[in-house]
């Protein structure tokens, strides 16, 4: 299952602590197919954080707004699931607990959702279920973040710089095992990154914004088919796009 | 626990340190240690000092206050060479290795009393029996003054319902808390009558006072000292007593006096102006009737007392009337003789109380050698 | 074998450390206790003033066979275990709406902090007055001074979680008592064990001072019996039990620490 979200004339203002308006976002306009993956690349400051919590409901916007299969966003939606650049795992709970927790807080017993978060763990590469946070790398507490959203069965992935605090060499391979899994499930995916080289290899789409407030400067598709090898990215077109993303955002 | 056990072995030098340096002390300075705080009670060592009794006698005097225990524990190790503490633990704190001294008493009368509302019928201490009593607690003065009267007459704390209530008897009976308590009989069933005669105090019509004196001889508060002081230097003692002496004498004699002289000692001790006056006028004309023995001035005092009626400061004339209340539980022929047969009375009361288990040997707990006129 | 031997050798790692500790804290005791003798022999003070040991382990198996010294401590445990959890119950109430409104925090603050700093030994008297000379005012003084170390810690507990875990249950629709009971209290749980160790020590404090204003039994009634009975001994055989509760409750805590926050030891 997936879902179409379209943003229009989407504007964020805060009120700043000296009371001044700060003008975040905006206004924005992009419509998202169902089950197609784009990033959100910018400099920093772009409000691309700002405009991923508002298609999760957690903020409200100043003016416009944004639809989901042309319902307007107003909380947090069933059908969308968060990922933070941080796991932010409970550290009391073992692996298996902290995946289960939207079920949980959903009031699905306990023999179910434990249940459905062993059979996530192949999936996630993951072999430990009654280890607790602390004991886990940066890797693999994301990789519970991962099965906590994908516990969720949703039709929207927001993905907040995902695999921002993580190596190299983790995040690659993080990214790959990410994009089979999508391949698999086609959910509709908005994600924001700083990394150009993750945006092409993962993207349908990449929409570059400005700096404050953040608009929409850029809109880059990346034709290169899919299922998509590490090798594709010595590849002629990936470099092209790579390119034509960086300037663009060396214009924002 | 390393560091622990540095800061315990400081502490244990800072305290070996202190108690060199204060028996090093020179005898011109000396503390002299009272209980409670500040009083008017305490004019005679406020006259000493003023009139330089002290001075004559060769050292300067600083008070200081504290509790009764922590007053012997400092005569007894020698940190203090002087206080003014109660008969009854003198004889405890000699039962438990302290060699502390009495040497002068103080309070001819004890000062506790046991005072009882009119409307509870209570006229004599057997119509206690079965009676909510109020004391502070088991402890001190007033504990002991109420087993050595209920004793006399046969009687034991089981035969009454005691209720602890701190020091605020006359708030608990004006609220019908209980129907007696045992009192300080200078200060509380003054404030009781104060309170009934501005209808502040319930249903309670009237008071009467069954002072302790009246049944049982007990030791009550006195100059103690300890037995180094008056082996290695009894002129001191000589010297210290004779001053208090003459500074109760003086109290006796001229109360007005006294009470100026406190002012500057007691916080808060009430003197309008216009009292300051009448008090001035009383100390002119008793300065000039001259010395009358200490039984003597207690009469003349009933008049100064009679005529407080007039006075319009009542917080003051409250405040008086106390120190001449006080003044006249000081009186005895000779002032300080201390009676033998009280301090057996005292130490059979402990025993009652259970605060001893068996008779002490009370010679050597006082002496009436250091009085100026021997009897 | 091997396989046991090694067994073994990974288990007794760990625990050498603790039992030198354990040892550690047994020496520190020893020696003061070796110091007091020696400071009774060198004569620094008169018996009187600091008796023996031995005469005091003598006084302390007296009281405990005539039954005073039971009376004595059931009371003040007893006070002092009321005092506490009417302190800390209401700390973490009150502790957990400011920790959540800033306006509240704006309102009680100057109040909380005002009495924060005031003795307890300045108020005690007048709780008794109060409250009368039972067992209610040393309860009421308990949870007194238990009350604003464990509201500020509930505070500060309660603003430790980070706000991306607010985020995170909002985004999976909890409830607010969903996110108080499965982030909140457990984020806070720490500083609150933290907060609660230095409660119950206070707390013994507090039913202590109350019991030295006026009281009927308890640890501190006692210690006024025997000095104005000038026992010394028995002085210092309820100022020891007295540090023997705190000590044990504060053991308690640990143990209730160590059940509670296992995931922190993992670090």
């Amino acid at each position: 299952m997936s879902a179409e979200i379209a943003a229009r004339n989407l504007t964020v203002s805060y009120q700043a602590v000296d009371g001044r308006g700060l003008h975040a976002l905006g206004p924005i306009n992009f419509t998202i197919q169902p089950g197609e993956f784009v990033s959100f690349v910018g400099p920093s400051g772009s409000g691309k954080s700002t405009l991923i919590r508002v298609v999760a409901g957690l903020v409200n916007p100043t003016e416009g707004g944004v639809w989901l299969d042309e319902t307007p966003v107003t909380a947090p939606s069933p059908r969308v699931a968060l990922m933070f650049q941080e796991a932010n795992l409970l550290p009391w709970r073992t692996v298996t607990d902290n995946i289960a927790l939207p079920l949980e807080l959903a009031g699905v017993a306990k023999k179910e959702r434990t249940a459905a978060a062993l059979a996530l763990l192949p999936r996630l590469g993951l072999d430990c279920p009654t280890s607790y946070p602390a004991e886990l790398s940066g890797g693999m507490a994301q990789r519970v973040a991962l099965g906590r959203v994908l516990i969720q069965k949703p039709d929207v992935l927001l993905l907040d710089e995902p695999f921002g605090a993580l190596d190299a060499l983790t995040r690659e391979r993080l990214s790959q095992d990410l994009i089979h899994m999508w391949e698999h499930d086609r959910q509709t995916v908005m994600m924001v990154t700083h990394d150009i080289h993750e945006a092409v290899m993962l993207s349908d789409r990449i929409i570059v914004l400005s700096r404050r407030p953040g608009q929409v400067i850029a809109d880059i598709r990346v034709s290169i088919p899919r299922p998509r090898a590490q090798e594709d990215a010595y590849s002629t077109a990936f470099g092209d796009i790579a390119l034509l993303v960086r300037s663009a955002i060396e214009r924002a | 626990m390393m560091r622990k056990a540095v800061m315990v072995l400081a502490a244990v030098v800072m305290i070996a340190l202190g108690v060199t340096v204060t028996m090093a002390q020179e005898t011109s300075d000396q503390t002299l240690f009272l209980t409670f705080v500040p009083n008017i009670q305490f004019s005679p060592f406020y006259v000493a000092i003023e009139k330089g009794y002290f001075a004559e006698a060769g050292f300067n005097v600083t008070i200081e206050h504290g509790d009764e225990p922590i007053g012997v524990d400092l005569i007894a190790s020698g940190s203090r060479q002087f206080g003014i503490i109660s008969g009854e633990q003198v004889i405890a704190a000699r039962a438990n290795g302290r060699p502390v001294v009495y040497v002068y008493q103080w309070f001819h009368q004890f000062p506790v009393a046991i005072v009882a509302t009119e409307n509870s019928g209570i006229e004599s201490i057997a119509d206690l029996a079965g009676r909510r009593v109020g004391l502070p607690g088991r402890f001190g003065a007033s504990y002991s003054g109420l087993i050595a009267t209920l004793s006399a007459n046969g009687m034991t704390e089981g035969d009454l319902s005691l209720q602890e209530i701190g020091f605020n008897a006359p708030e608990v009976i004006c609220i019908g808390g209980v129907e007696a308590a045992a009192v300080y009989v200078n200060n509380e069933p003054l404030q009781i009558q104060n309170r009934i005669d501005a209808g502040d105090c319930g249903s309670v019509t009237g008071i009467r006072v069954f002072p302790v004196s009246d049944y049982a001889a007990v030791v009550s508060n006195g100059l103690v000292t300890n037995e180094q002081t008056i082996t290695e230097n009894p002129e001191l003692v000589g010297a210290m007593v004779g001053a208090i002496d003459q500074a109760v004498r003086d109290v006796l004699n001229n109360p007005a006096e006294a009470y100026l002289m406190s002012a500057a000692y007691v916080e808060g001790l009430p003197l309008s102006d216009d009292f300051r006056a009448w008090l001035e006028a009383e100390s002119a004309s008793a300065s000039e009737r001259g010395d009358a023995s200490p039984l003597e001035s207690v009469v003349y005092n009933q008049a100064l007392r009679d005529a407080l009626v007039d006075v319009s400061d009542r917080d003051a004339a409250l405040q008086f009337e106390i120190l001449l209340n006080t003044a006249a539980l000081w009186a005895n022929d000779p002032l300080g003789y201390t009676d033998p047969a009280a301090w057996e009375t005292t130490a059979q009361t402990l025993i009652t109380m259970g605060f001893l288990d068996e008779a002490p040997d009370l010679s050597g707990a006082f002496t009436n050698d250091f009085l100026p006129q021997i009897p | 074998m091997q396989a046991v031997k090694n067994l073994q050798s990974v288990q007794m790692r760990p625990r050498k450390p603790a039992f030198r500790r354990a040892w550690l804290s047994w020496i520190g005791i020893v020696s003061v206790i070796a110091l007091w003798q020696i400071v009774v022999w060198l004569r620094v003070y008169p018996e009187f003033i600091i008796p023996p040991p031995i005469s005091v382990v003598e006084r302390f198996w007296e009281a405990l066979a005539d039954g005073t010294l039971w009376l004595h401590t059931s009371t003040t445990v007893s006070q002092m275990l009321a005092g506490l959890l009417f302190g800390v119950v209401s700390a973490v109430i009150l502790g957990t709406l400011i920790g959540k409104s800033r306006a509240l925090e704006a309102l009680l603050s100057p109040l909380i902090v005002a009495v924060q700093s005031t003795p307890v030994v300045a108020y005690a008297p007048l709780l008794v007055i109060w409250f009368g000379s039972g067992p209610t005012s040393k309860i009421v003084t308990s949870a007194l001074i238990v009350f604003f170390p464990m509201l500020l810690n509930t505070m500060i507990g309660i603003r430790s979680v980070p706000v991306m875990m607010h985020d995170l249950m909002r985004s999976l629709h909890a409830t607010r008592w969903q996110t108080f009971r499965m982030v909140e209290v457990p984020y806070a749980l720490p500083v609150l064990l933290g907060g609660l160790k230095v409660s119950a020590t206070l707390a013994v404090i507090g039913a202590v001072v109350g019991e030295f204003v006026m009281a009927d039994a308890g640890l501190g009634r006692l210690i006024n019996q025997a000095r104005f009975s000038f026992d010394t001994p028995l002085v210092l055989v309820a100022v020891i039990t007295l540090a023997a509760i705190a000590r044990f409750m504060y053991g308690m805590i640990s143990v209730l620490e160590r059940r509670l926050l296992f995931w922190q030891r993992r670090q």
